[in-house]
């Protein structure tokens, strides 16, 4: 793969921070911030590879070439053509933002969908995916160029989702900052496109999910071929609110992506649904994490990933459950299916159980798909491809069936797309 | 049933391995169509491997040779035979997590028919062919055989017989865990794809089947082979007598 030795010493040159904030038109607090997560990488030093977030992929896979403060901003991208109902939809690319669209029933509720660089937020920047994170996401907060902040009001309710289209250039610094008001509840899906051979995304999204609020948050990765990624997307849920994270991996060459939410209020419930495929020779690695930091919080997990040619998954899934969450739930399943002797898929469960008085469960399975199944197909007359296609169809198809219509109708089509070019 | 028809179905010289061990050892079968037979035998006797082995299940060797309408398939992978028409019953079907009923048997349907069924004309049928095997029309959203009872897993192969309208049908211990009244409704089932034309093989170790469905012919199978073959009486006969009365040892070494 691209990945440059570990042990090479890395450089980072972060020398243009000032300037593109000043060129967005960004707030002395956001510049703080920027300098402050600068100063956490200066001198650079990479996480161990023995460290687990890092046990499958380099760290340097995802370094920039260049100074990453200093790219030019480009053409956010053409906008694409609105085939459904939505509250809204916002394009994110070349370093800038276009607002396609704020429905009148969402504008009249008060949703805010604005350029982060200058909506004046600093303050709750940070709060969810701080810089001190990880050094990827340090490198975002110092130097991310293109954001949005979409805002959904305290007991706002939006019958149709909020969609978000982040197209990926030769190197990509997005950041996404959601904030659910008290008892609102609404759908957003953020989907990345784009890129092409060796282009480099480093994203970081928060979302805030204020108490009673119910929020379906959807990570939708299908870049080109060749693109090098990893995302954050990380949610922080209050008292009585309910986060639904769903996260479907098509694209790129070697993606790697952290997902996951702390349960911060009492009563605080997250469900994680996922479902990945790759295939030639496509790298994923998948972390989760479930943080109970609050009495009486569920959490479940299913993640699901199907391999073809000579793709190579690794998912690491945390459950927390910290000292003061008692009465509390977590279930973890990531299933894997092989559709080739090559591909080779890993799955690591890490449970940090720290009260008693919790139900907590994990399992995992990596498996080829079952002859029995192929046999019993092909004797109604589906050729090997087609039931094999069928089967893992099915296999995915389990876990998007939790998922609200409309996102799972989209990632249908996309694992049909998929399916069919295999 | 035409008299002068030509089998839809034969077999001859039939042979099966699994690894090393030979389990069938010469099997002779033709069936016209509509014709009934039931092939009974103790538990062992190689009746399902058989049934599995005719479809062309990748874990046994057969030798032979096995023909579909005069046509030699004898090599044909399982998914060529389903697409020429014919059709296995499974005993024990397997699950399909994911995908439900209806867009299994649409895929299959489509296949078999070698063109897309418009989903109105589809539905339609399905449901029409549910009401018949006194099926919940909520059947048609479940996930294949996922969860399901074994009397809903006959019911649901019984369902695909229908649909599927195959010229041949290898039935497999089809009438295995059921209670009286599904069996009487794959009784009904079966004769219905009969009265189609369908030439059908009951592979069964219980007559109490055949007090529903009446074969034409009735072959008694034992450790690997056809030792009996006659007509709805036999089965009579084994219900009263058993099998030990035509161990091989018994009628001469057949």
């Amino acid at each position: 793969m691209a990945s440059r030795p570990a042990v090479a010493a890395p450089e980072l040159a972060l020398d243009h921070v000032a300037a593109l904030s000043r060129a967005a038109g960004e707030d002395a607090a956001l510049l703080a911030i920027r300098e402050r997560a600068r100063a956490l990488l200066t001198p650079l030093t990479l996480p161990d590879r023995a460290r687990h977030l890092w046990r499958y992929t380099s760290p340097a896979t995802f370094l920039p070439d260049g100074d990453p403060s200093a790219a030019a901003p480009g053409d956010v991208g053409p906008a694409w053509r609105l085939d459904e109902s939505l509250s809204a939809a916002a394009l994110l690319g070349g370093g800038g933002l276009r607002v396609i669209e704020i429905g009148a029933d969402a504008r009249a509720a008060g949703v805010v969908i604005e350029d982060l660089h200058r909506a004046g937020v600093a303050d709750l920047l940070g709060r969810v995916v701080p810089a001190g994170h990880g050094f990827l996401e340090a490198i975002n907060t110092a130097a991310w160029r293109g954001g949005v902040l979409v805002r959904v009001p305290a007991g706002v309710t939006l019958e149709h989702p909020i969609r978000l289209r982040l197209v990926a250039g030769a190197l990509s610094l997005p950041r996404v900052l959601v904030l659910a008001g008290e008892g609102s509840s609404f759908e957003v899906i953020e989907g990345h496109v784009g890129g092409g051979a060796a282009a480099r995304v480093i994203g970081v999204t928060e979302v805030v999910a204020e108490a009673n609020a119910n929020v379906r948050y959807g990570l939708v990765q299908r870049w080109e071929a060749g693109v090098i990624g990893h995302l954050t997307a990380r949610a922080r849920v209050a008292a009585g609110a309910h986060a639904q994270l769903s996260l479907a991996s098509f694209g790129g060459a070697e993606f790697k992506a952290d997902v996951g939410a702390v349960l911060a209020g009492e009563g605080a419930a997250v469900e994680t649904f996922g479902v990945a495929m790759g295939g030639d020779a496509q790298r994923f690695d998948h972390h989760t994490e479930h943080i109970h930091e609050a009495p009486r919080t569920t959490s479940n997990l299913d993640f699901k990933v199907a391999l073809t040619g000579a793709a190579r998954s690794a998912y690491t899934g945390m459950i927390r459950i910290a000292p003061g969450a008692a009465g509390s739930e977590a279930y973890q399943e990531n299933r894997n299916l092989l559709l080739s002797g090559h591909a080779r898929a890993e799955s690591i469960p890490e449970l940090e159980i720290l009260t008693d008085d919790v139900r907590c469960s994990h399992g995992a399975t990596v498996s080829p798909i079952d002859p029995e199944q192929l046999f019993y197909l092909a004797s109604r007359g589906l050729a090997p491809m087609q039931a094999a296609r069928v089967i893992v169809y099915g296999f995915l198809d389990q876990t998007l069936g939790r998922l609200p219509q409309t996102t799972r109708e989209r990632i249908q089509a996309l694992v049909a797309a998929r399916l069919h070019t295999e | 049933m035409n008299e002068n028809a030509r089998p839809v179905f034969s077999c001859n010289g039939v042979h099966v391995r699994i690894g090393e061990k030979e389990v069938v050892k010469g099997v002779d079968l033709a069936v016209l169509p509509g014709e009934v037979h039931a092939i009974m035998g103790p538990n062992g006797s190689g009746k399902s491997t058989l049934a599995n082995s005719l479809m062309g299940h990748p874990a046994y060797a057969l030798t032979g040779t096995v023909e579909l309408g005069g046509e030699d398939v004898t090599a044909l992978p399982p998914d060529e035979k389903a697409r020429r028409g014919m059709f296995l019953a499974f005993q024990y079907p397997v699950a399909v997590p994911g995908v439900t009923v209806a867009s299994f048997l649409r895929a299959a349907v489509s296949a078999v028919r070698g063109a897309d069924v418009p989903v109105r004309e589809f539905r339609k049928e399905l449901l029409a062919r549910m009401e018949d095997l006194e099926m919940d029309p909520g059947f048609a959203g479940r996930y294949l055989n996922d969860g399901f009872s074994g009397g809903e897993k006959k019911r649901v192969e019984i369902l695909q017989l229908l649909m599927l309208k195959p010229r041949f049908a290898l039935l497999d211990e089809t009438d295995s865990g059921l209670d009286i009244d599904a069996l009487k409704v794959v009784a009904k089932g079966i004769n219905a794809a009969a009265s189609n034309d369908t030439g059908m093989l009951l592979v069964t170790h219980y007559q109490r089947l055949l007090n529903y469905v009446h074969p034409h012919v009735v072959h008694v199978f034992m450790d690997g082979r056809i030792v009996r073959s006659g007509g709805p009486e036999l089965a009579l006969e084994l219900e009263e007598r058993g099998y030990d009365w035509l161990e091989p040892a018994a009628v001469g070494g057949v």
